[in-house]
């Protein structure tokens, strides 16, 4: 099986190349339970950080271990954005997405409870890999739809498309599926 | 302005007023969350840290609410963790289906576990951890997971317990039903 090699901050990974699609195939990052690989993207993403940004928010699942890192070093709050609205959330407020990985609708929904800690503030979206950046669009959207004002796109890498709206650690390229 | 009932929750000097759920007529729960709370999430970790077994290999955990807590405990051994997924990711490979047997929730919720993850279970001592638990139904699939991939189950850790489903499990406190 294909690999790819990366290195953050020193921590050294080899990402399977896996077929997410028909004909596409991608080095798959996954932060969770990745402890020290996890720490080691936080620590330099919380250098990038811009100074100006009061709250985090993440789409779950993937980069919830990231949000929480980043929380932990910068001592700003974040906030989940969930894929199903739960039954004890308080009008919660969902934009729908196209998901790359399963090609699937994909909700996001805040929590009502949590729109006081968006409203007003600036805000830095933190997620694993943007690639076509749907994900990143209905977030910013959801965010902005709730008066928060978005100032950041961190990301530990970017993929396919190189991109300059978003601040990442690396970039990932795509791969054919003859080399998954 | 919608007024709504809390219940206070005080762990290591780190209080919270948490929502109460209904989720039948009648019966309400504290909402327990650990998603964004970092200062909540360390005081559980200092109060279920020390219960730990000091063998420990490894952390399992399941999606999504209990990731923080997994990950601080995790961190707090330079261990590593796995999260069992609740939903089939396209790029899993010949995974590990467990159904959870619940007696509160009817359509039973299934686990899944990428089978590249196996090898890192193998013979080893897991930790399972969740951040709530209630009829332990959930946690008995996970245990069934990693058993199913070769691990030995060396401590079923929780946050929180509520209802009577918990023999075996450390927690750092009890939450009522009221």
């Amino acid at each position: 099986m294909k690999s790819y090699p990366i290195e953050i901050g020193g921590v050294r990974r080899e990402l399977p190349v896996v077929q997410v699609g028909d004909g596409v195939a991608v080095a798959l990052l996954n932060l969770l339970g990745d402890t020290e690989l996890t720490e080691a993207v936080a620590a330099e993403m919380a250098q990038r950080l811009p100074k100006q940004v009061e709250v985090l928010v993440t789409p779950e699942v993937k980069a919830v271990p990231l949000a929480h890192a980043l929380s932990n070093r910068t001592g700003l709050p974040y906030i989940v954005a969930r894929k199903t609205a739960k039954p004890y959330m308080i009008q919660p407020v969902t934009r729908e997405v196209l998901s790359i990985t399963t090609g699937k609708p994909q909700l996001l929904v805040l929590d009502g409870a949590d729109i006081a800690k968006i409203k007003g503030r600036k805000v830095a979206i933190v997620d694993d890999v943007v690639s076509t950046g749907s994900t990143l669009k209905g977030l910013r959207e959801l965010i902005e739809s709730v008066g928060g004002e978005v100032s950041a796109v961190m990301a530990v890498f970017t993929e396919g498309t190189p991109r300059d709206d978003v601040i990442a650690l690396g970039h990932l390229p795509l791969f054919n599926p003859e080399e998954a | 302005m919608v007024t709504m009932e809390t219940y206070p929750i005080e762990i290591g000097g780190v209080t919270r007023h948490v929502p109460l759920h209904e989720p039948f007529p009648g019966v309400r729960i504290p909402l327990v969350d650990f998603l964004g709370d970092i200062e909540f999430v360390r005081a559980v970790t200092s109060e279920l840290e020390p219960k730990m077994p000091s063998g420990a290999d490894l952390i399992v955990t399941v999606e999504t609410s209990s990731i923080p807590l997994a990950h601080e405990l995790a961190a707090s051994r330079d261990l590593n963790y796995i999260v069992v997924r609740k939903r089939r990711r396209p790029y899993m490979v010949d995974p590990i289906i467990q159904e959870v047997e619940s007696l509160t929730l009817g359509a039973g919720e299934v686990l899944w576990l990428d089978r590249r993850y196996t090898e890192r279970i193998l013979n080893k001592n897991v930790v399972l951890v969740m951040d709530v638990v209630a009829s332990g139904g959930t946690m008995r699939a996970l245990e069934r997971v990693v058993n199913r991939a070769g691990g030995k189950v060396a401590a079923r850790m929780a946050g929180f317990h509520q209802g009577n489903g918990a023999e075996g499990i450390a927690t750092a406190a009890e939450l009522p039903l009221l």
